[in-house]
This record gives C-alpha cells, sequence and structure tokens, in this order.
C-alpha cells in the first residue's frame, strides 16, 4: 500500500521510443522501469486524448462515458457537435471518488476537466479552456498564485502553423516549463493524498516535428536542423521528472501512463469524397476550392453517410425516422452499413494497394453505447492515415492536410510504468489496459474499488 | 435539478439568504448570482430585495426591531413560498438579528445563507445610497453597524469577505456551495461564441477535428 499516489501523464508517449529508442536518454523513467513494472498501455477505442483519459480515471469505456472523441453529436440533426467538456462527465472520476473520501486531490491539465469542479483539494483544467481569462483553476485563489509562481499561465501551444517551426518548439518548451513548475510549487505545497498531471506537449511535438526524426516518414529529411527535436525534449521532460522525483518519499507510488502512443502519418483518406465517389453523398452543389464539410451544401434527401475527420474517422448513417432528412430505412440499416465496411476496408492508397483500413461497429466493442455514438468508427491504414473531412480535394488520397499539422497520427497503445512500495514482480509486463489504472490507484490507496470500475489492478 | 439532456429542471427551489451591513455588497450579488444561474439555463429565479420590499410587501414598516422582524419574516415567508413551488428565491436584506434569521431557516428546507461580511469602516467609505453620512450625521436612527447592532450569522452557508474579494470571486464561491450541496449541478458552463471558436481553432489546429 502506498501513502500518496502520483501520475505523470504524457499525452501520446509511446512504448517505443520510452520503453526502446531512447530509454538510455531517460534516466528518470528508466529508474521508474528498474524498480517497477511497465508495459504498453492498451487505450480505447478511439485512442484519442478524449476519451482516452476520461477512461483512465473512471475507468469506464467510451461506450460507457458516452464520448466517441473531443466533439460529440448533441442530437440526430446533422450539425450540432458539442464539445465534450467536463459537464457531460457524468461518472465518477478519481478526484471525485477520493474528494468524497477525504482524501486530497490535485489535478492538473488532465484533458476534460474543464470547466473546472470543486474538489477535495486543486484543479487546473485542460485544453478545452478557452484562454487563462475563463475559470481554470479550483478554487479561484489558485489561479492568483500560478500567476505569482509562472507569470502568464499557458493552457496549451496555440501557434500550431506549421511553417512556423521554431517559434512552435519555443511555445512547446514555454508551456512544459511552466506546467512543470507549477506541478512542483503544487507538490511541494499543497496537501495531496493523490496527484495527477497531464503535459500535452509531448503529444504537440510529435505532431508538429514526427517527420524530421523518423526516416521511415515519407516527408523524412535527413539531417533537418529538428532531426533531434523530438529526442531532445524527452529528455528534457525527463528531467522535469526527475525533479518531481526528487521531492518524493519512499511511500509515495509514482505512475507515469500516456492515454495512446503515436506513429508516422502516411497521408490523408478524403472520407466525403470517398462516399461521393460511391454514391453514399450527394452535394446540391459542389464547392469551388477545399471547403470544410459542415460549409458544404448536402442533399440529405439523396445522402446515404456522411464522415468526421480527424485521426481517425466517424461515419453516421442518414436514418429515416432518426435524422431529419433520413434516407436509410432502419430495415436495411444494417446492410448498408455492412456494405459501408468492406467498402471503407478495400480502401487503397495512391498506388492501388490497401492501407489495411479497420472499421468498428460500436455494439461491438462496447457494452453500451451511450449518447450517440458513430454509426462505425474508422482506423484509415489503422491510423497510418488520418481522415480528411473536407470537400474538394479532388482526389481520396491527400497529401495536403485539411487542418493541423500531418507528422504523426495516434496509435493504439500507450505507455505505463508504475513504481510502487512493496511491488512484487518487477520487470515488463502484458496485457495492461487503460482502464486498468483507477482501480490501481485506488488499491495502492488501499480503498475499495467501486464493482463498476471495468479495469483490473495491476498488482 | 437536471434532466437527461442536461437541462436543469425546477422541480426543486432553493433560497440564497444574503445578510450583511448596507453597502457590504448584498443587493449587487444577489443580481450577479442571478445572472450567473441564468446563464447556466436555470430560468426561475426571484430577487427580494429589502429596499424594494419596504416599498412594496413591507410599506409602512419602520426600522424598530419589531418592524424589522416582521420584514424579515415577510421575505423569508415569501422566499419559502417561491422555492418550495421550485423558484429560486434570492433574498437581500441587512437583516441583522440571528434569532429570526434562525426563526427563517428553521422554516425553509432548502437554505442557504451568505454572510456578506465587509468591516464597518468600508461600508461607511463606500456609503452608496448616502445614508450612512446620514446617520452619523443624527439624521436617521437606529441604523444597523452604529446605532443598532448587527449580529453575524455563527455557521452561515458561505462566508464573503467584500472588502477582499472581487465580485466574481465571491459569486464564485457561492456557485461552489450550491454545486456542493447538490442544489446545481457542477460547472454547467456554457462556453460563448466567441470561446468555443477559440477553443475549436485550437483542436482543428492540432489535428482533432
Amino acid at each position: 500500500m502506498a501513502k500518496k499516489v502520483l501520475i505523470i501523464g504524457l499525452d501520446c508517449a509511446p512504448p517505443g521510443l520510452v520503453f526502446d529508442r531512447w530509454k538510455h536518454l531517460l534516466p528518470s523513467l528508466r529508474g521508474l522501469m528498474e524498480e517497477g513494472i511497465y508495459g504498453k498501455l492498451e487505450s480505447t477505442i478511439p485512442p484519442i486524448t478524449i476519451p482516452a483519459w476520461t477512461s483512465m480515471v473512471t475507468s469506464k469505456n467510451p461506450g460507457t462515458l458516452g464520448f466517441y472523441g473531443i466533439r460529440n453529436r448533441q442530437d440526430y440533426s446533422y450539425d450540432k457537435m458539442i464539445f465534450a467538456n467536463s459537464v457531460y462527465v457524468k461518472e465518477d472520476t478519481l478526484w471525485d471518488i477520493l474528494s468524497r473520501k477525504g482524501k486530497k486531490v490535485v489535478a492538473m491539465a488532465v484533458p476534460q476537466t474543464y470547466p473546472p469542479k470543486p474538489v477535495n483539494g486543486c484543479m487546473i483544467t485542460c485544453f478545452l479552456t478557452p484562454d487563462t481569462n475563463s475559470r481554470y483553476t479550483y478554487p479561484d485563489s489558485l489561479k492568483r498564485e500560478i500567476q505569482s509562481w509562472v507569470g502568464e499561465y499557458m493552457l496549451d501551444v496555440d501557434n500550431f502553423r506549421t511553417e512556423e517551426k521554431e517559434e512552435l518548439l519555443k511555445q512547446i518548451y514555454q508551456m512544459t516549463e511552466k506546467q512543470f513548475n507549477v506541478a512542483l510549487h503544487l507538490l511541494k505545497e499543497k496537501e495531496w493524498d493523490f496527484f495527477m498531471m497531464v503535459q500535452m506537449g509531448v503529444d504537440r511535438i510529435h505532431h508538429a516535428f514526427w517527420k524530421f526524426s523518423d526516416p521511415s516518414h515519407a516527408q523524412y529529411v535527413p539531417g533537418s536542423k529538428y532531426e533531434h527535436a523530438i529526442r531532445d525534449y524527452y529528455i528534457y521532460v525527463d528531467q522535469k521528472v526527475g525533479e518531481l522525483l526528487s521531492h518524493l518519499d519512499d511511500e509515495t507510488a509514482v505512475l507515469v501512463a500516456s492515454d495512446h502512443g503515436a506513429k508516422a502519418m502516411v497521408g490523408g483518406i478524403c472520407v466525403n469524397e470517398w462516399l461521393m465517389k460511391n454514391g453514399y453523398l450527394q452535394l446540391k452543389q459542389k464547392p469551388s476550392g477545399i471547403t470544410p464539410f459542415a460549409k458544404v451544401q448536402v442533399d440529405w434527401e439523396k445522402t446515404v453517410a456522411w464522415g468526421e475527420g480527424g485521426y481517425y474517422s466517424r461515419i453516421f448513417l442518414n436514418v429515416k425516422g432518426r435524422e431529419p432528412q433520413g434516407l436509410v430505412s432502419p430495415s436495411d440499416y444494417e446492410r448498408v452499413r455492412e456494405e459501408l465496411r468492406k467498402g471503407l476496408e478495400a480502401i487503397t492508397d495512391d498506388h492501388g494497394v490497401n492501407i489495411g483500413t479497420k472499421a468498428y461497429k460500436p455494439e461491438e466493442i462496447y457494452k453500451e453505447a451511450r449518447n450517440i455514438p458513430p454509426d462505425l468508427i474508422v482506423y484509415f491504414g489503422n491510423l497510418s492515415w488520418r481522415s480528411v473531412g473536407s470537400i474538394g480535394h479532388g482526389s481520396i488520397v491527400t497529401f495536403e492536410n485539411d487542418t493541423g499539422p500531418d507528422d504523426a497520427n495516434h496509435d493504439t497503445h500507450g505507455i505505463f510504468i508504475m513504481k510502487a512500495p512493496g511491488l512484487k514482480n518487477k520487470g515488463q509486463r502484458d496485457g495492461l489496459k487503460i482502464l486498468d489504472v483507477a482501480p490501481t490507484v485506488l488499491s495502492l490507496l488501499g480503498m475499495d474499488v467501486p464493482k463498476d470500475m471495468e479495469g483490473r489492478i495491476i498488482e | 435539478m437536471q434532466d437527461s439532456k442536461g437541462t436543469p429542471t425546477s422541480d426543486r427551489g432553493f433560497t440564497i439568504w444574503f445578510t450583511g451591513l448596507s453597502g457590504s455588497g448584498k443587493s449587487t450579488l444577489s443580481r450577479l448570482v442571478e445572472a450567473e444561474l441564468r446563464s447556466r439555463r436555470f430560468t426561475k429565479i426571484e430577487i427580494l430585495d429589502g429596499d424594494m420590499v419596504r416599498t412594496h410587501l413591507s410599506k409602512g414598516l419602520g426600522f424598530t426591531r419589531e418592524d424589522r422582524d416582521t420584514n424579515i419574516k415577510r421575505i423569508g415567508f415569501v422566499c419559502n413560498l417561491l422555492s418550495r413551488n421550485g423558484v429560486i428565491a434570492i433574498a437581500a436584506a441587512i437583516s441583522p438579528y440571528r434569532e429570526v434569521r434562525d426563526f427563517i431557516r428553521k422554516d425553509i428546507v432548502d437554505f442557504v445563507e451568505v454572510f456578506c461580511h465587509c468591516p464597518l469602516s468600508v461600508c461607511i467609505e463606500r456609503d452608496v445610497k448616502g445614508l450612512y453620512k446620514k446617520a452619523i450625521a443624527g439624521e436617521i436612527k437606529n441604523y444597523t453597524g452604529l446605532d443598532d447592532p448587527y449580529e453575524p450569522p455563527l455557521n452561515p452557508e458561505v462566508v464573503l469577505e467584500t472588502d477582499k474579494e472581487t465580485p466574481e470571486e465571491s459569486v464564485s464561491k457561492i456557485m461552489h456551495k450550491l454545486e456542493m450541496l447538490g442544489y446545481i449541478p457542477a460547472g454547467e458552463a456554457i462556453y460563448t461564441e466567441e470561446e468555443e471558436e477559440k477553443v475549436k481553432k485550437r483542436l482543428e489546429g492540432w489535428g482533432y477535428l
């Protein structure tokens, strides 16, 4: 049993980099691995920041949580998408449970915590917070303390224009430094039994700099000045982790975890272009130039399905009696969905080679699917390709991204490292799941694990 | 107090009772709390402001202890009627005597007492209505804090320090308490259009959308 538990979340950290490629350069993480247990951590489907972190801290799968991405359909209309912020989290998180039991908690920058909720301790919200003028702390007075420690706090890196790499890199470091400094203050000055922080800089640097350091990336240019940008950043983060660890005693358990992994991005699949080409999606008017899907005029009466862009795709069927101008009759729904699944899984790259797409039906992966799940969850090229939602590319395969940087995509497995007092059987473990983290934390603190938690205790 | 779609329902009301010296911020904060509750989609809210009540409900009552008690009991009576019918009632009255406030607390099941603590010197300095000046000059008798006592609550749900906090901080304290007590859902905040656009741009920028 541990007296306290600290979780350091590294958003997007993949096992390949931490456990293998750069292990020798990361003494803090390596030390934890050597003194504890570690292994690949299977993420949620989809392996996206939201819902993955909330699945980690609730031990509930995305279907139970009712989150299928950062934005979710509010109803069955075509255009109402809402951000999955903390208001919609209805399941107990670790800090909810521990606060009720009188334990002192600190939750810092954990995705899906904006707007902040009262806890027995303090909270700093995540990148879903508009800016630092918003209420981003609990209690409010913490905001002033943060300002006195680090000046203007950074919730995320906003300067993501891909051409300005130097500035972007600077900002990633600035954010990381400020956040770790705040974490250090909280760790030293506040009373806590459970402390969790999430560092988003790891995810940001992967998305923006992966192609410079990965020879397998299609756009890799050897010898770039950014060749070691990600490696150097990991070394920096490892030092910061080391600073935190130096203030802990032996009775504190330390967990390092990521919500998902990362892999090189090959390109994009224009999902709505594919649906149009195959007769599933009709427009009233073809837009001139590349246009976001939300801005094109869809002929809904003649449309069978449409898709969302992102690191993975969500396909929605236009069902009679469900969507306002539904076309697919409920009796034909399963046949159409299966046909779509087969069609999507047969998508090829620009050389005609099947890219290995996987399409999931929600009921096959979740025990229940609350709120409004997509009809299909699609990993193009098993996540080596992103989903491009905009229209006007003139082809299904694209190497020009519609939004954001295009270096890395998410992968299905993140990392898990745990050093805890009295841990037996140290070393590498297989079969670890993101849902196992919350019951493990409760067990470390000697508390009962609620029966509805879906994971198991990692011992 | 929330249906399955997250919209607050109004099957259960409650009373927020502001008490404190004249000039301690009761009226200002009651309006700000009302605005915050409305932004969280609550629609049935009534403010019973001490000054306003004295021109209607308690017209003719003076400032003797008996009259003051009658005034407060009337406000309490209306708050009780409102809150037991699903309305959020907000009372903002000096209500200087502990005994009558506790009498009301016993009457109203869902009662949240908010003590606007503010030193008398600061209230005199503020003197929004110019009444302290008159009272000090002897033109008004039985003025709370000067020649009539103010008895601070012993166990209020919320204590505000309005000379030290910003109004936003005070409102936030009240909202947190209401959340903790389960009267309103936690963190039911909605992005403004501008904020939503900002978040959307960030998420697009990082490839999530």
